[in-house]
Order: structure tokens, then C-alpha cells, then sequence
């Protein structure tokens, strides 16, 4: 066996080769960004559409959810509840759903990054020029569609069962935007888990382990003070406290900036960080070193 | 952007510029396995490459890391002249790559998986439709561009796959065991595009675990066997390197008593004349010899008068399963898994 062999052909150097090869990979600037993320969103978004099943069936559990607790929660708690905050139980109670749609929403988010890994789609972008940065915006704008779509059922079921927005239509928009807000840093997230065990099944246990922790352990059904001490202090730093509490200021409370402002903040740094490391991610999902 | 460099020349060839160069490549996975050790290879422009290995050989890794899906961690890539490292997009946009497994999305049609390859590689907006409609014609899918990919059969989804990496007309393509798994007409229907393309001035990368495969269509082949390049020319230069034509001798009992004692018979014969390669494989005997046409009938009545049943024979001018068992010392049918489907190699 000769282990020393390479493969030698004759060939001649060309110091303009590259500048004379086709590529299509020169756009550059905003707009070729801009596209990048469009191409992105739009197959996605066709995905969604085409498995109508994931779209209808992860709103469910929210709606059964909201009827359930408004119901059952209401009568036991919610004269407590209501009584604290001026408003009726399920008024209390829309905002935390609209979060659990976008929890939900954006838990499941990982599960067709395995789908594209699986299936060879996730080498498939990732061979072509297009930034990784734009392949996750543009999937993750589409995700935050579904949420703002299912948020906006969420809020209409609410109204129509007898919960009242302070803020009007506009502070219900303002709400889907916080739930979308609220979405991006748990789609990082779960696109991280599905980066890291590109497996489904991990990919959905490892988000449904913090899905109903967080929920429960947060302002969501019952105020904080109402919850034992250690668990006050989880809720007070978990990202979930600071989306409920933003909706339900302005389901509640009215254009509270000196609330909303705080949680917003919080909100978008957990953006941030969260989707600098989806990209990081990404960009590392082509070392040998993973 | 880096130019490529001069790499050795031999003047019988015309020099073309490099399409492909790799220096000392090496992939070291985290887990510590050394997938491909220091693998330099050059890939004129517009040439039909073939990269061949059994299962595990290190093709694979080799190719992702050449189209920048692996950074290795040894040595050096440039690709069409871009650096693998510095110009990655760059590289990206000027190579097509179909993987080993099928690549498209089940979920949408042909024409928006085509579609799709259009916008990410940037095909300008007004030649898409256009280019969408002669991609899907050329691979046979017109009639059913726009049914979900997942109605379709294994051969149509390859054929789909084929679609979405030439969709921006790339001057190399990067093919990684196109047609495994295939039946043979629909491997014969990729054969066809592949060699028109390649007809048409595009450089062809490809690996593959069939010898049949690379005999068809590759102007020259490197071998790589456990993570090295093990021997390289042009498909007529390895046959060569056999040394000789070849008898293949199958046996009725061919369990490992009586074909090691085949082989003592002859090698003991003194027919080879002291030359040559005596092979076990799968069924029998594999001889390898300048005189195997001539020494042939008298070596299949040594192994008679021995009391060893023949059950059939062959004499044959060297394939290039034969050029694999002299390189690797192991019958192909052995080392690349599943060849026996579509080669008949191994016998």
C-alpha cells in the first residue's frame, strides 16, 4: 500500500482564476441581505402552511389551557386574583396564554432544524453563499408569524369570553409584538438544542423540561408574591415573569411605560444573546471540532 | 483572494488552471478519530475526478471538507481559487454539491425546491423561471414539478437533487456517491447528465464506492483507504498497475480450508514462474499474472489433480476491482459494501 501517494496533475498557475470564475455569491449590502432573509422566510413559511397540523395543534393545548384555568383556576383563585388586580380572572389570565403560545410556538422551532438536518436541507443552505445570520432570521421570522397568529386567536377568544384590554387594539397589537418579542430568545434557544443533539426527540424533551417549569415558576398564572419565597426569586429571573408581565400591563395597567420598559429590556437582551448563539452555532456546525 | 499555485506539470499534458487543490489535508474529529490524514490532490478545470473508497475511507469527509462544510484541521483547500478558509462565500457560490444522502425538501414541489436554489445562489430574478423550467426538463421532471417532493420515488428525488446543485450553473460540481442506492436505470439516466455537463466545460468531483461507476466516467481516480489517497491515475494507468490479466477461479467448497489450499497448489505449481498474485476472495481464488491466459487451463488442472472442485473461471483483462485488491490487499466486494448490487464485483 502506498500511503504516500497524492494526486499531482499538471496545471498552471492563474492569479485572476478567481475573479474569472461564475459565482453568484456576490451580492452584497443591505439589500442582498435583505433577500437572503426573504428566501429564508418564505420556504418556511410554505412548510408551516403545508403542515397545517403543527400550526392548528400547537394552539390547542393554550386554548384548552385558557378555557381550563379560566374556568376551574377562576372559580377557586380568581376572586383573590381579580379582586388584587382590579380585573377578572381571565383578563388576569390572556397574557400568560398569549406567552404560552409563543413559548409553545417557539419550543417547536428546533424540531424542523432537525427535520432539515435529517433530511440534508440544513447541509444543503448551509453549502450555499447565503450568511447564516440571514438562514436563522428568516426562520425565525416565520416562526414569530405563527405566534403572532396564534397570539391573535388567543386574544379574540379572550375578548369574546369577557376579558377587556386597557389599551384598546392597539395595545392588543402591542401585546402580539411582545409575545413575538418574547418568542425570538426561546427559538434560539431551541434551535441551539436541536443544533447541539440533532435529534427530535431530545430536541422536544429538552425544551418541554423547561417549558412547564418556567411557565409554572413565573407570574403567569398566579402573582409572584403569591408563590413561596425560593420560587419568588426563580420568577423574578425568569424571561417568562418579564413577558407576561409587559402583556399584561398592557392588557391591565395601560401604556405603563415605566413597566413596560424594564421588561422590554430585559426581553431584547435575551434576544440578543440568545441569537448570537443560534448563529454561533451555525457557523460552527462546519468544524470538525463540534 | 489568493491565486493557485503551479503544482507539478508533465508534458505530455496540457496545463490547465487548478480547479481543485489540496495541500496536506487533514480531519481530526473532536472524538479524536483521524477521518482523513494529509490528503493533497489537484483538480485541473474541467476535468471528471474521481475519488474512490470503501465505506469509512475518508470521501466523504475529504469532500465536505473541499466545499467548506468541515474546516479541517490540518492543511490547506482553494477551491476555483478561493481559499476555503478566508473566501468562503465566495467558494460557495461558484460550486454545486450533492450529497450523499438526498437533499431536498420532501414538504415543498420540484419547482420550489429549484426555486429555492435560485434565490440562495442568487440567479438573477429575470432568468429564473426559465432556468427552473430547463433544470426540471433535463432531469425529467416537467410533468410532475409541481407535486411534493415527498410523492416522489428514490431515482426522481436524486434526479431533483441534481436540479437544485446546477441551478446556478456552477463550473464545478461536487458529486458525493450520486447514484448509491439507485437502481441501474436510474443511475444510468444520472451517468447521462453527468457526463453532459461535464462534456459542456463543468469540472466533476466525484466520489463513489463503484469501481463500475468511476471506469464509466472519470478521467482519472485517486484511491483513498483508511483517511490516505493510496494511488491515483487515470482509470487505464491503475488497471496497469495490476500487473497482468487476471483469473478468477471459483470454487464448489470455498470455505477458508480448501482456498487456502487452492492457493498452495498454485502458488506450488511453479506455473507463475515466480511472478504474479495469488488472491483469496469471496468465492475462491484471484490470479494475477502476465501469464494468467496461457498458465490458465494447466493451473485449473493442478487444482483438479488436487482433489479441489472448480466450479467456474474466468480470464479478464484487469477491472478496476482487481486494481483495489492490489492496492488495499482486500477484495472490493469485501471492503465496498453493497457493490456486489451494481458491479458484480467480489463475484
Amino acid at each position: 500500500m502506498n500511503g504516500g501517494a497524492e494526486t499531482r496533475t499538471a496545471t498552471v498557475e492563474d492569479p485572476q482564476f478567481a475573479d474569472s470564475v461564475t459565482t453568484t455569491s456576490g451580492r452584497t449590502g443591505s439589500t442582498a441581505y435583505l433577500a437572503e432573509v426573504w428566501v429564508n422566510f418564505k420556504r418556511w413559511n410554505r412548510k408551516a402552511l403545508r403542515n397545517p397540523f403543527i400550526v392548528v395543534g400547537s394552539v390547542v393545548q393554550p386554548v384548552v389551557f385558557l378555557l381550563l384555568f379560566s374556568e376551574v383556576f377562576g372559580g377557586v383563585v380568581g376572586a383573590t386574583i381579580g379582586d388584587a388586580a382590579g380585573v377578572g380572572y381571565l383578563t388576569f389570565l390572556v397574557p400568560a396564554i398569549v406567552i404560552q403560545v409563543a413559548l409553545i410556538a417557539a419550543s417547536s422551532s428546533g424540531i424542523g432544524l432537525v427535520n432539515d438536518i435529517e433530511n440534508g436541507m440544513f447541509e444543503k443552505v448551509l453549502v450555499t453563499p447565503m450568511r447564516r445570520s440571514a438562514v436563522f432570521v428568516g426562520k425565525t421570522l416565520s416562526e414569530m408569524i405563527r405566534v403572532a397568529v396564534q397570539g391573535t386567536l388567543i386574544v379574540v377568544l379572550g375578548v369574546l369570553l369577557g376579558a377587556t384590554i386597557e389599551t384598546g387594539v392597539l395595545g392588543a397589537l402591542a401585546m402580539l409584538g411582545v409575545a413575538v418579542l418574547f418568542s425570538v430568545w426561546f427559538t434560539a434557544f431551541s434551535n441551539v438544542l436541536a443544533l447541539v443533539t440533532r435529534d427530535q426527540e431530545s430536541t422536544i424533551i429538552g425544551a418541554n423540561l423547561l417549558t412547564f417549569p418556567l411557565l409554572f415558576v413565573s407570574s403567569a398564572f398566579l402573582p409572584i408574591e403569591s408563590l413561596p419565597g425560593w420560587m419568588q426569586v426563580v420568577a423574578r429571573l425568569n424571561p417568562i415573569t418579564y413577558g407576561v408581565d409587559a402583556t399584561r400591563t398592557l392588557m391591565i395597567e395601560g401604556w405603563n411605560w415605566s413597566a413596560l420598559a424594564p421588561d422590554l429590556a430585559v426581553l431584547v437582551g435575551l434576544d440578543v444573546v440568545f441569537g448570537a448563539v443560534a448563529v454561533f452555532m451555525l457557523t460552527r456546525a462546519s468544524s470538525a471540532r463540534v | 483572494m489568493q491565486p493557485v499555485s503551479a503544482t507539478t506539470s508533465s508534458p505530455a499534458e496540457t496545463p490547465r488552471r487548478a480547479a481543485i487543490r489540496a495541500d496536506g489535508v487533514s480531519v481530526t474529529y473532536a472524538s479524536g478519530t483521524e477521518a482523513v490524514k494529509n490528503v493533497s490532490l489537484t483538480v485541473p478545470e474541467g476535468e471528471f475526478f474521481g475519488f474512490l473508497g470503501p465505506n469509512g475511507a475518508g470521501k466523504t469527509t475529504t469532500i465536505k471538507a473541499l466545499v467548506t462544510l468541515l474546516d479541517p484541521t490540518g492543511g490547506a483547500v482553494t477551491v476555483n481559487g478561493f481559499d476555503a478558509r478566508r473566501d468562503r462565500r465566495a467558494l460557495r457560490g461558484s460550486i454545486g454539491y450533492m450529497a450523499q444522502e438526498t437533499s431536498i425538501d420532501l414538504e415543498l414541489t420540484a419547482r420550489e425546491n429549484v426555486r429555492f436554489a435560485c434565490e440562495a445562489y442568487g440567479v438573477p430574478r429575470g432568468e429564473r423561471t426559465a432556468r427552473i423550467d430547463d433544470l426540471l426538463a433535463l432531469v425529467d421532471l416537467a410533468d410532475v414539478a409541481d407535486d411534493q417532493a415527498k410523492t416522489y420515488s428514490g431515482g426522481m428525488k436524486k434526479r431533483l437533487d441534481v436540479a437544485t446543485a446546477l441551478v446556478h450553473r456552477p463550473p464545478l460540481v461536487f458529486l458525493d456517491e450520486p447514484t448509491t442506492g439507485l437502481d441501474p436505470k436510474a443511475r444510468n439516466r444520472l451517468w447521462e447528465y453527468f457526463r453532459r455537463i461535464n462534456e459542456e466545460g463543468t469540472t466533476v468531483f466525484l466520489t463513489t464506492q463503484y469501481l463500475e461507476e468511476a471506469d464509466q466516467l472519470c478521467d482519472r481516480l485517486a484511491v483513498i483507504d483508511d483517511g490516505r489517497i493510496v494511488a491515483e491515475g487515470t482509470p487505464a494507468e491503475l488497471k496497469a498497475r495490476v500487473g497482468g490479466d487476471v483469473l478468477s477461479v471459483d470454487l464448489v467448497d470455498a470455505d477458508a480450508v480448501t482456498v487456502e489450499r487452492a492457493e498452495r497448489v498454485v502458488r506450488e505449481s511453479g506455473l507463475l514462474d515466480g511472478e504474479g498474485v495469488v488472491s483469496r476472495t469471496d468465492t475462491g481464488l484471484s490470479v494475477t499474472s502476465q501469464r494468467a491466459r496461457r498458465v490458465g487451463t494447466d493451473l485449473l488442472v493442478a487444482l483438479r489433480d488436487a482433489g479441489i472442485l472448480v466450479e467456474g473461471f474466468e480470464v479478464h483483462s484487469p477491472t478496476l476491482d482487481d486494481v483495489f485488491l492490489a492496492i488495499t490487499g482486500v477484495p472490493a466486494g469485501e471492503r465496498v459494501a453493497g457493490a456486489n448490487a451494481t458491479t458484480g464485483a467480489g463475484r
